[in-house]
């Protein structure tokens, strides 16, 4: 097989570059052959044969260090560790920008970015053209690229990397940046060029892109290679993975206090009226509400109690130590609130009734809870609640 | 370590880059090229009028030339030499952008930043030449031929300072505070204004061994007296200057991989 480029154990650690002293030493370091003072550490011990014909692609969330990979590979960069064996002429959008000058016109830096990629003035005339064609920017050729949208750009970049046929193409999630049709010309570029023989290194957020346009796939995580292989179950893996950290964030998001434990609603219910369901009340009548909630220190929580509209619309609500109102203590750790909203004065229509939880300083929420509710009755008036009135003379 | 496919140096590249600087640095506005030319002219009428009338300079080997083709022969390519460094010691910083995107030969920036200005500043010095003849002042034009390698050398010499100077601005970005004065000490320390006669018997052994100072004395030798002086001392220089090159070069080499972390 025919290898385009090996990587060997390679790890990144970008130099610690704040600091004008920290530049000096960095400096004086690398006079004398040394490594300057580390700082965050990006890539460790990657090991990659890319081989002819392949197509790969490259996940991982974002800061996995993919990015620096591709640099690494195409020798923007050098590795701090390792070594880099380059056998092919590379083509390589990095990031926005292609590295286009943004003062000059987007005529001149075809023609840098050509002549860079090796092709000659004669070749260059030769394909410009074609260049154009692809790019399909129109009179904006002629303008600094500063005033480039970025979708323009990537165009721009893109249309030189087809004229330049190389040997291994490498893209970095730019692509996304295209408008639609420019995506799939884009793509229907690539499935040829990979038709063709062509090499392609690719990273993209899109799972899509990547099991359309690849055979393999790898997953870079925290620098390192988590997973490599046949594009399918390395792209699933790398979805479930994603999937069970939300998952667990969510988690996280509740189980903000304590050991892991929060003040969670055990218990909340509505008297019923009657055994419709849902409970269903006449205007005036009672509605008797018990709310429990487990308290993890075994402190007094706090109780928030409400009526909200079926859209969601708040009616009424209160809070149960602007009241001075304290819990019962029903057990260890178990606190008990009983609230009853006398002669209720809602109109008829559906509610729902709310509870949340804090925790003892009022300050944050840890739970909520819904009861459905209806409210039956035969009357004229219109909105919500009805007001105290009555008519005057 | 990257192996393999060396990073080339691409001519056509290499080309691009010289032509966009100069048009960047003198054609981006429709004076910028009248002002390489009046630009100095004017310093040079400034130092004329405070050295010849003022301090009522003379040159006594120069006495039927005057100071001012005297000055005038310097002046252009010191100004060029100058300005070529002070210039490329910004280039790398400057193109910043496409030294992260793109993997290169990243010395092919501050030689086209240098050429670009060398290139400028021969056609400025074509014209002084011209106006001087048109003057009076006698110039030796088939000495001219001798003259070209001379500059060609010095281009060769502010291509190594520049190697050194924008390597090390990209680390200590100090440096281009601190190399416009640096620049000035070296110009009145070379006999540019006054002649080296002028200088004492003890300075004067340790000026000769000045690049610049040889670079002006030849110039002004050639062009002024036709007079041709290569001599085994004309042989260290030049010798001096080939390993002076080389060793810039693999000093900005050995940077050139981490410009990327730093910039």
């Amino acid at each position: 097989m025919d290898t385009l480029v090996r990587i060997e154990d390679v790890s990144k650690v970008y130099p610690r570059v704040h600091k004008p002293r920290e530049r000096l030493q960095a400096f004086i370091s690398l006079l004398f052959g040394k490594e300057p003072a580390h700082g965050a550490k990006v890539l460790s011990n990657i090991n990659l044969d890319v081989v002819r014909g392949q197509s790969l692609g490259i996940i991982g969330e974002n800061g996995a260090g993919k990015s620096t990979l591709l640099k690494v590979l195409t020798g923007v960069i050098q590795p701090t560790k390792g070594s880099v064996t380059v056998h092919a002429k590379i083509a390589a959008m990095l990031e926005l920008g292609a590295g286009f000058q943004p003062d000059f016109s987007g005529m001149d830096n075809v023609r840098m970015k050509a002549s860079l990629m090796g092709l000659s003035a004669q070749e260059l005339d030769e394909r410009l053209d074609e260049i154009l064609a692809f790019a399909d920017i129109g009179e904006y050729i002629h303008e600094p690229v500063k005033h480039y949208s970025s979708g323009m750009v990537v165009r721009l970049g893109f249309a030189v990397i087809t004229a330049c046929r190389p040997d291994l193409l490498i893209t970095d999630e730019v692509l996304a940046v295209g408008d639609e049709s420019f995506q799939k010309k884009c793509i229907r570029w690539i499935q040829q060029y990979l038709e063709e023989g062509g090499t392609l290194l690719l990273v993209s957020h899109s799972m899509y892109v990547v099991q359309k346009l690849c055979q393999k796939a790898l997953w870079v995580h925290a620098g390192g290679i988590e997973q490599y292989g046949d594009v399918f179950p390395v792209t699933q893996a790398y979805l479930a993975w994603h999937e069970k950290r939300n998952a667990k964030e969510k988690e996280l998001q509740v189980k903000q206090s304590g050991d892991g434990a929060y003040y969670r609603i055990d218990h909340f219910t509505l008297a019923d009226g009657n055994s419709e369901h849902p409970p269903t009340f006449a205007m005036g009548e009672n509605l008797d509400i018990e709310l429990q909630i487990f308290s993890p220190d075994d402190r007094p929580p706090v109780g928030v109690v409400g009526v909200v509209r079926a859209d969601g619309t708040p009616v009424y609500g209160v809070v149960s130590d602007n009241e001075g109102a304290a819990p019962i203590k029903l057990a260890d750790n178990l606190y008990r609130f009983r609230l009853r909203l006398s002669d209720i004065a809602l109109l008829p229509g559906s509610y729902n009734l709310s509870a949340h939880s804090m925790d003892p300083e009022g300050m944050r929420v840890f739970d909520n809870r819904q009861i459905a509710f209806k409210i039956s009755g035969d009357t004229k008036e219109v909105g919500y609640i009805r007001l105290p009135h009555s008519w005057l003379d | 370590m990257t192996l393999g496919k060396k990073k080339k140096f691409e001519w056509v590249f290499f080309q691009n880059l010289v032509l966009r600087q100069i048009r960047q640095d003198y054609l981006e506005n429709i004076t910028g090229f009248a002002w390489l030319i009046l630009q100095p002219l004017m310093l040079l009428a400034v130092y004329a009028f405070v050295f010849s009338t003022i301090f009522k300079a003379r040159i006594p080997e120069a006495e039927d030339i005057g100071f001012v083709p005297y000055l005038a022969i310097a002046f252009w390519p010191w100004t060029a030499f100058s300005e070529a460094i002070l210039r490329a010691n910004n280039s790398i910083t400057a193109n910043a952008a496409l030294i992260g995107k793109v993997a290169f030969a990243t010395e092919q920036i501050p030689l086209a930043s240098v050429t670009a200005t060398f290139i400028m500043h021969l056609i400025g010095y074509l014209a002084v030449l011209i106006v001087l003849q048109l003057m009076g002042t006698d110039i030796h034009w088939l000495f001219l031929l001798l003259v070209l390698p001379v500059i060609f050398l010095m281009w060769v010499f502010a291509c190594g300072i520049s190697l050194f100077a924008s390597a090390i601005q990209v680390f200590v970005r100090d440096l281009a505070q601190i190399l416009p004065p640096l620049m000035t000490f070296w110009f009145f320390t070379t006999p540019i204004l006054y002649s080296s006669s002028y200088l004492p018997q003890s300075i004067q052994k340790l000026a000769q061994w000045n690049p610049m100072a040889w670079f002006i004395a030849r110039l002004r030798e050639l062009l002024l007296f036709g007079e041709m002086n290569f001599d085994y001392k004309s042989l260290l220089i030049v010798l001096f200057i080939v390993v002076f090159a080389w060793m810039s070069l693999r000093f900005f080499r050995r940077f050139s991989g981490h410009f990327e972390d730093f910039l």
